[in-house]
């Protein structure tokens, strides 16, 4: 009897949990990038963690790469969240819309902003894969 | 004169022809598109089952007359809710093919691409209260929660008027954007932080406290940063920005919620509220006593 | 703290993360920059402790956003938030105390 109140709350309450977060097909970039910000944070977090506890611990050549690309993204990403989340970069509210307007948040500025997050992302990731692949192995 | 003036308004019949037509090609049926509509009453029902229909459909046709066809013919049980059709009352959002959309506002075919099947269920992360119908209470609950009227401290001028508040037109463009909401949910639906937070107030209560604080007759940001400020106001988005990409109306919440964190930012380092307006002498009685 | 506090230093520790995570991951990685860094032991530390201390703020404050998410009720996300603030605070001062003790200064 229990159980199948539990069974009919779950289906009534019709939450999408966690799997939520990460519903991004349907929806624009950013739904992705949120998702990604979500998920690279946390491997940030478990990273830091053993690097803390074992002193100094990291994963080694190419695993130090991925490491590169996990940081890099949340680095850059982050960046872009900071500007839109203190009100910059996402337009203003409009007094004359068209009949089928598209938000000025997404396809204003904020378009430019997320390609030069992308762009930074690249670039940064490349550099710390040159020093994870090269620089370190030569360090010895 | 006057029949020559009436004359001016029938349509010429070539052009009246080319109507016809026209509105002939929009209602006749084009396609077969199989709908699959989600069926559940929570008070009955152990759990959920699909429903599937075939409908001839024709451009013009919104999935709002699809399922009002569906209803009339194949399964008077079918339990929805709409009532302008048009728009604008904010009844009918739903999910779409797994988005959110307004089902008198999306035609079929739109919906449907290249596949031929719709699938609408009732609106994620709201408790479903009958097949493609969904509770609004909480929402509902969470928009009075941000108190969406104009707070002023003259209590002598709000209960007797003495004439309109002065407001700019780079005023009210401030806030007109987000006037258009219907609550229709969707945002609050498409919002990952609201797919577990059940608690997080939601896009739409806080585009419409952004909109409110804004507005230069009001007078009430300290009264709504006690409720737009905590664990689960605006600091629980993190602009994923679907709550805009959805919005039937344009609104933009995802912006008035970046704007609203810019303001409590702003007023955590001593940024003043604006000066609420004042009232302008009303016109009409100063010239009557004139 | 009100949640504005909270997320307003979420965003400075995360500028602050930038800068002195570079100096670190510099000071061991580059040959050249690296060891001015390191030659002053002084600059080295007090950048670690920076780096550490946003590090922390930003890593569990993160995983209280989260948290308190996923566990949406007002009573649990209280005890989440000071559970949270304790773990920080502790592991800060391992972390430190490690530190210290690796550069030779206790
Ligand atoms: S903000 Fe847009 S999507 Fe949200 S309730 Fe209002 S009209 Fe609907
Ligand atoms: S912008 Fe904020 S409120 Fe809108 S969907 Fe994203 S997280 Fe939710
Ligand atoms: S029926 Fe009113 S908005 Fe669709």
């Amino acid at each position: 009897m229990e159980a199948e109140s539990e069974f009919k709350e779950y289906y009534a309450k019709n939450m999408r949990g966690i799997s939520g977060w990460f519903k991004a097909r349907v929806y624009t970039i950013e739904r992705w990038l949120y998702a990604a910000h979500r998920i690279t944070g946390i491997l940030i977090v478990l990273f830091v963690l053993a690097h803390f506890y074992s002193t100094g611990w990291h994963p080694g050549l190419w695993w130090d790469a991925l490491l590169g690309i996990i940081v890099t993204f949340h680095t850059a990403n982050g960046i872009r969240l900071i500007l839109a989340e203190l009100g910059f970069a996402v337009g203003k509210p409009l007094l004359i819309k068209k009949p089928s307007q598209r938000p000025v948040s997404i396809e204003g500025v904020q378009r430019y902003v997320v390609v030069f997050a992308l762009v930074l992302f690249v670039v940064l990731a490349a550099i710390w894969a040159y020093y994870a692949l090269v620089v370190q192995p030569m360090m010895g | 004169m006057a029949s020559e003036e009436a004359k001016e308004y029938v349509l010429p019949p070539e052009v009246l022809e080319e109507t016809m037509k026209a509105s002939e090609e929009l209602w006749k049926p084009v396609r077969k598109i199989k709908f699959r509509i989600y069926k559940y009453n929570p008070r009955k029902d152990y759990a959920p089952y699909w429903e599937e229909h075939e409908l001839e459909v024709s451009r013009g046709m919104t999935v709002l007359d699809a399922l009002l066809i569906i209803k009339g013919e194949a399964d008077h049980s079918l339990g929805l809710r709409y009532s302008c059709r048009m728009g604008l009352c904010g009844s009918c959002a739903m999910m779409i093919n797994g988005k959110q959309m307004l089902a008198c506002q999306t035609r079929v075919l739109e919906a449907a691409g290249s596949g031929d099947v719709v699938e609408l269920r009732p609106l994620d992360n709201f408790p479903v209260e009958r097949d493609l119908a969904a509770d609004f209470t909480s929402f509902f609950e969470k928009h009075r929660a941000v108190k969406p009227w104009i707070i002023r401290n003259d209590d002598v001028e709000l209960n007797n008027p003495t004439g309109p508040y002065k407001q700019t037109v780079d005023e009210y463009a401030r806030y007109y954007q987000f006037t258009d909401c219907i609550k229709c949910g969707a945002c609050l639906s498409a919002c990952p932080t609201a797919a577990t937070d059940y608690e997080y107030l939601g896009p739409q209560a806080l585009a419409q406290a952004y909109r409110y604080i804004v507005d230069t007759r009001d007078n009430g940001l300290d009264v709504r940063i006690s409720v737009v400020d905590t664990e689960h106001g605006c600091w629980r988005c993190h602009f994923a920005a679907s709550c805009s990409d959805v919005c039937p109306r344009g609104v933009d919440p995802a912006q008035g919620i970046q704007l609203l964190k810019k303001l409590l930012i702003k007023r955590k380092f001593g940024f003043k509220p604006h000066k609420p307006a004042e009232a302008l002498p009303a016109k009409v009685k100063a010239e009557k006593k004139g | 703290m009100r949640e504005s506090t909270i997320m307003f230093l979420h965003y400075v520790t995360a500028i602050l993360i930038v800068i002195t995570g570079l100096i670190h991951l510099l000071a061991n990685n580059d040959p050249v920059i690296g060891a001015t860094i390191k030659a002053n032991p002084v600059l080295y530390l007090g950048n670690m402790a920076i780096f550490l201390a946003a590090l922390l703020y930003h890593a569990f404050n993160g995983v209280r956003v989260i948290l308190i998410e996923m566990v949406p009720d007002r009573c649990w996300t209280k005890w989440i938030s000071w559970a949270i603030l304790i773990v920080g605070i502790v592991t800060y001062a391992v972390g430190l105390q490690v530190l210290m003790v690796a550069l030779g200064f206790a």
